[in-house]
């Protein structure tokens, strides 16, 4: 635990200094009446575990399908690196280092989980055969191995899920996004999950991680938060300053956010 | 298996080289049309089975091939097989557009889509003067079915190598990706787009080349005869027996597929179309994935076990 709060500190010290990865600029988004994000801005530093948390239907999935380009706002923007991304396509914005998880697990079925995760691995590879060599790596990496050969319809959700941050890391991104990575896994595997995101922090790769509940978790390993209710942007601040926010707490229905998880 | 695969290959292509030197005239024609079936097939394969687009409209390509081929032909008097290369270009070209407009279109609507195309393009054909309008167009005689054959076997040849090239590229990877998922396929680096259009453009070139061989095999053509809903589907049907999104399945399906017509109507010629029909519905129903899956996934079983 010291050694973390150690690493946190220095962490805070370099935000201070380098130039924001990511800047979301007052995005807005409606579908139909539902005002599903309302001026809602945040800031990414390179290598920083930031949580966005919020209750469902709070807007966190909206809020990832606009930085990756899937969904459009209406108003705001997205910048990434120093350069507006509004408006690229989705493969643009994932070749240019921002790579994205699905709350649903979404795996090609019919593919092996090598060439799920090859998909991927092809943007930096020269050939199929490196991409697959590049796949079977980050298949490892993720404890996949074993099961590298099979279709990816024969996993179960654990693997899934481990399977969906394998494809995003074969992007080799600087920034990713992961959308209700710890939901349905065990505790044991919710502190796999923790300890995965933080290794990949220390070697300098952002992640805003969308979770509604494990707050035990968030406070543990975010360096920021901010807090989304109805597409609003609530609350913001390190794990300490969010846990006492009273906006918060009501937000989760009165019940300290230390116990909620 | 595999060490077997290729003499048996050469062998297979020797004897269907050497095929018309011993066939009589109805053995060559039902040859011909068999390689032309096969040949579709593994054309529909490409946007169909690997991209997952359904189509019901790539004979609008065939179509637009045969009636290029048979203009070329007529009016400025350039050999077929010129002829017919230039309406397979003619059908790439269109095609390109096309699929810009139509691969936004996804599952059923692209489907339907595709069949109202095949329909515009088949009345906008006709409503030409030059291609006789709908009562057609005569070809000068001369050819005869050993080029035409020999002309759909090298197609269909080129068909098979480059699905074997596909099946195992870049290209294809990113193909079968869109198909299982096309927006996760997109945040993970694929240009949908572009590979979409590309395997279309392919899927088009394909029966476009094909077309011209048609034409001159039936001499005369008419709108029906080309656009021909009956190939198109038969192609289909094949394809999806065979095993969609594989490298054998058109061939293994189209081979099973004709096999069978031909046997049932030798035999019974008043109801061998009822017999065939209800064949295939069991056939598809003991085998949803097709034959070439179904026995990958013995062999996969029995090499494990």
């Amino acid at each position: 635990m010291p050694q973390m709060r150690k690493r946190r500190r220095v962490v805070l010290q370099a935000w201070h200094m380098s130039a924001p990865l990511l800047v979301v600029e007052d995005v807005s988004l409606a579908f139909g009446g539902v005002q599903a994000l309302n001026g809602v801005s945040l800031e990414v530093r390179e290598g920083e575990i930031f949580a966005l948390i919020g209750p469902n239907g709070a807007g966190k999935t909206t809020l990832f399908n606009v930085i990756s380009g899937v969904l459009r706002p209406d108003g705001g923007d997205v910048r990434f690196a120093g350069r507006s991304i509004l408006g690229w396509a989705p493969h643009r914005i994932a070749r240019a280092g921002v790579a994205r998880t699905y709350q649903i697990v979404r795996p090609f079925g019919r593919l092996s989980v090598v060439d799920n995760v090859a998909v991927g691995a092809l943007v930096h590879a020269r050939t199929i055969g490196q991409a697959r060599n590049d796949a079977r790596d980050v298949v490892g990496f993720v404890g996949l191995g074993a099961y590298a050969d099979r279709p990816a319809s024969s996993l179960t959700l654990t693997q899934r899920k481990r399977l969906e941050v394998a494809r995003a890391l074969a992007l080799r991104p600087k920034l990713l996004l992961l959308d209700e990575v710890m939901a349905g896994l065990t505790p044991t595997e919710m502190d796999g999950m923790a300890e995965f995101v933080q290794h990949l922090s220390e070697r300098g790769i952002a992640a805003i991680a969308g979770i509604e509940h494990v707050m035990r978790l968030v406070m543990r390993i975010s360096h920021r938060i901010v807090v989304l209710d109805a597409g609003r942007r609530i609350a913001e601040g390190d794990p300490a300053a969010i846990q006492t926010d009273p906006a918060v707490i009501e937000a989760y229905l009165g019940a300290p956010l230390a116990g909620a998880g | 298996m595999k060490r077997a695969a290729v003499p048996l290959a050469v062998l297979a292509i020797i004897a269907l080289l050497l095929a018309p030197l011993r066939l009589n005239g109805y053995a060559i024609n039902l040859l011909y049309v068999t390689v032309l079936s096969i040949a579709l097939a593994y054309g529909w394969n490409i946007i169909s089975g690997y991209a997952g687009y359904f189509s019901f409209g790539q004979i609008a390509f065939f179509g637009v091939g045969a009636y290029a081929t048979a203009l070329i032909v007529v009016n400025l008097h350039w050999y077929w097989m010129a002829a017919a290369l230039a309406g397979g270009v003619l059908a790439l070209a269109l095609a390109i557009p096309l699929g810009y407009v139509m691969l936004r279109l996804r599952g059923p609507f692209f489907a339907m889509g595709m069949f109202g195309m095949a329909q515009m393009v088949r009345v906008l054909v006709t409503a030409v003067p030059a291609t006789g309008s709908g009562s057609g167009l005569f070809l000068p005689p001369g050819s005869g079915i050993t080029e035409v054959y020999y002309w759909t076997l090298a197609i269909c040849l080129g068909a098979i190598a480059l699905t074997v090239w596909i099946d195992r590229s870049a290209f294809g990877l990113r193909l079968q990706a869109l198909r299982e998922d096309e927006q996760v396929a997109a945040t993970l680096g694929v240009e949908t787009t572009r590979a979409k259009i590309t395997a279309f453009g392919l899927s088009a070139l394909i029966p476009g080349l094909l077309g011209g061989g048609y034409a001159l095999f039936l001499t005369y053509i008419e709108p029906d005869a080309v656009f021909s809903s009956r190939l198109d589907l038969q192609s289909i049907v094949m394809a999806i027996l065979g095993g969609l999104g594989t490298v054998w399945g058109p061939l293994i399906g189209g081979l099973v597929m004709t096999q069978i017509s031909e046997a049932l109507w030798a035999r019974f010629p008043q109801i061998y179309l009822m017999i065939f029909g209800g064949l295939l519905v069991v056939l598809l129903i003991a085998l949803p994935r097709g034959i070439v899956p179904a026995l990958a996934a013995r062999f996969a079983r029995r090499s494990g076990a």
